[in-house]
């Protein structure tokens, strides 16, 4: 599995195909995040606009690889394996992006709540706010994994899905995201961080629901191809 | 870890209701043979040749067993941002070797075919023969259990061509499975233990030339051949004799061997690994009209 990691990342990086999502991401940024703002607030929005950056990545680095290249590492790592380490390298990717994303939205925010009196504290509000970009991640790497090949093979119901599910995955109550990032910014108007159990429920939701999304799609490469 | 790959009443088809590629299929793929598969065009070789390699799984029917495997697909479109030995040594370690065994790995492989020059080009700027060397050499720098060739000879020049024979000579003889497809029906003639036809959406055995001869790879008398000679104790050791279309004692412990050109190298290796050693005493490819 460390070979395929290795070669995916390889792949990844000199692809440089990870280039628009994550010109993406920091656009996002730049409109919801400025220097001096209620830190919660930010760190919600980062966690929230690195949703649909992860599913991306995941299209990227599973469609990535010419079908001939894949079939050679198929045969000799198995299908399934294969298809898992591109998409462990996505939520690598996306993991990253996140936890740089949230230091650096810890360094420029103002420690407070959304009045803009009460304090915030600051390891807390990190805390929180990396748990609920690593959410964002998982439920971010679900949806790219359920949009891309083998479940949806054609570019033109692939990516609307993608778009719809990343969207539905931040507004539908109930989901991990929606209750991660809601958290943060509920957090924000009472100037308090729910820690610990706030964002860690979400958060094992987002495990339980990418496990399964990322578990069929790589039971499913060897079913339908190519 | 079951070496032996076996397809039991295996099935393709794809889409849920999409017509049936292959069905009924029952093969053992048993170490150390040569296996060809032969078919018209769109007749399911492909297919087959994916279910064995376990990139597919059969919609119906089962196959066991885990060989390591490697398989050369029919086109390597390179476009992948790497250089050939840079490819070379991921996919070695893919297939399970360390890193330094595969760096190593990657050049001695890119030498025999012939396309050292070819180790720090990108593969974005590697011709098609090229590119085609860097596929094979991929599936063969880890010494696989099951080797699988699409048309892996299409493209190649005839050097690697001759390469790649001797190439799936040694793997059979370190006794993995070769499995293949390929539109020159003289390809690796009497070399081959099976040969099955695709057809009619099943497969159909066909008997091999010069079948059922003790054990060994059956041998048949087409194709170049290499004629041997050795000298040395009187019964040569069965991975030469198994491999020799023709053996003869030609004088006081001197003996010539006919054997299929692309296992003279396997022949010659057996010879000089025994204990004690073979003198070989000439190696000249066979006259077409020779010894049979």
């Amino acid at each position: 599995m460390t070979a395929l990691l290795r070669y995916q990342t390889a792949l990844l990086l000199r692809s440089q195909r990870w280039l628009p999502p994550f010109l993406l991401y920091v656009v996002f940024l730049g409109i919801g995040v400025q220097g001096g703002q209620p830190l919660l607030d930010s760190l919600g929005w980062t966690a929230a606009v690195l949703l649909p950056t992860a599913a991306w990545l995941v299209r990227i680095c599973v469609m990535g690889e010419p079908p001939a290249a894949r079939t050679v590492v198929a045969a000799a790592a198995g299908p399934a394996r294969a298809h898992l380490a591109a998409v462990l390298t996505a939520l690598a990717a996306a993991v990253l992006l996140g936890t740089v994303a949230t230091a650096v939205v810890v360094f420029i925010s103002d420690p407070v709540g959304a009045d803009h009196q009460r304090r915030v504290p600051v390891p807390e509000a990190g805390a929180a706010g990396f748990l609920a970009a690593l959410t964002c991640a998982l439920l971010g790497t679900a949806v790219g994994a359920l949009t891309a090949s083998p479940v949806l093979r054609s570019t033109g119901r692939a990516v609307p899905a993608l778009l719809l599910g990343a969207l539905l995955a931040l507004v539908v109550s109930g989901s991990p995201a929606h209750a991660a990032v809601t958290g943060l910014v509920t957090g924000s108007r009472s100037a308090t961080v729910g820690l610990p159990l706030l964002p860690l429920l979400p958060l094992a939701g987002a495990v339980l629901v990418t496990a399964a999304a990322v578990a069929a799609a790589c039971a499913l490469t060897s079913r339908r191809s190519p | 870890m079951d070496r032996a790959l076996r397809l039991t009443n295996a099935g393709r088809r794809y889409g849920f209701r999409g017509p049936w590629v292959i069905r009924n299929i029952d093969l053992h793929v048993t170490p150390a043979t040569l296996v060809r598969v032969e078919g018209p065009n769109g007749s399911g070789k492909s297919t087959l040749l994916r279910l064995l390699a376990r990139v597919d799984a059969p919609t119906e029917g089962r196959v066991s067993g885990r060989p390591r495997t490697a398989y050369v697909p029919e086109r390597f479109p390179a476009a992948l941002p790497f250089t050939s030995f840079d490819y070379l040594t991921h996919l070695g370690t893919i297939h399970g070797l360390t890193p330094p065994s595969a760096r190593r790995a990657a050049g001695d492989w890119l030498d025999r075919f012939g396309a050292s020059a070819h180790a720090r080009t990108p593969m974005s700027q590697l011709s098609k023969g090229s590119s085609q060397k860097v596929a094979v050499a991929q599936a063969l720098l880890a010494e696989p259990e099951l080797l699988i060739l699409d048309e892996a000879w299409t493209g190649l020049d005839t050097e690697a061509r001759a390469e790649l024979e001797r190439a799936v000579a040694e793997r059979t003889a370190a006794g993995a499975a070769v499995v293949f497809v390929d539109h020159d029906p003289r390809r690796l003639t009497g070399t081959t233990d099976a040969v099955y036809t695709v057809g009619d959406g099943t497969l159909h055995r066909r008997a091999a030339a010069g079948e059922g001869g003790g054990g060994g790879p059956s041998v048949g008398p087409e194709g170049p051949h290499t004629t041997i000679e050795v000298r040395g104790p009187a019964p040569l050791p069965p991975e030469a004799v198994g491999r020799a279309t023709v053996t003869e004692g030609t004088a006081d412990r001197t003996h010539r061997l006919t054997v299929p050109a692309s296992h003279s190298d396997v022949v010659l290796r057996a010879l000089l690994t025994a204990r004690p050693p073979y003198h070989v005493v000439s190696v000249r490819p066979s006259d077409p009209e020779g010894p049979r």
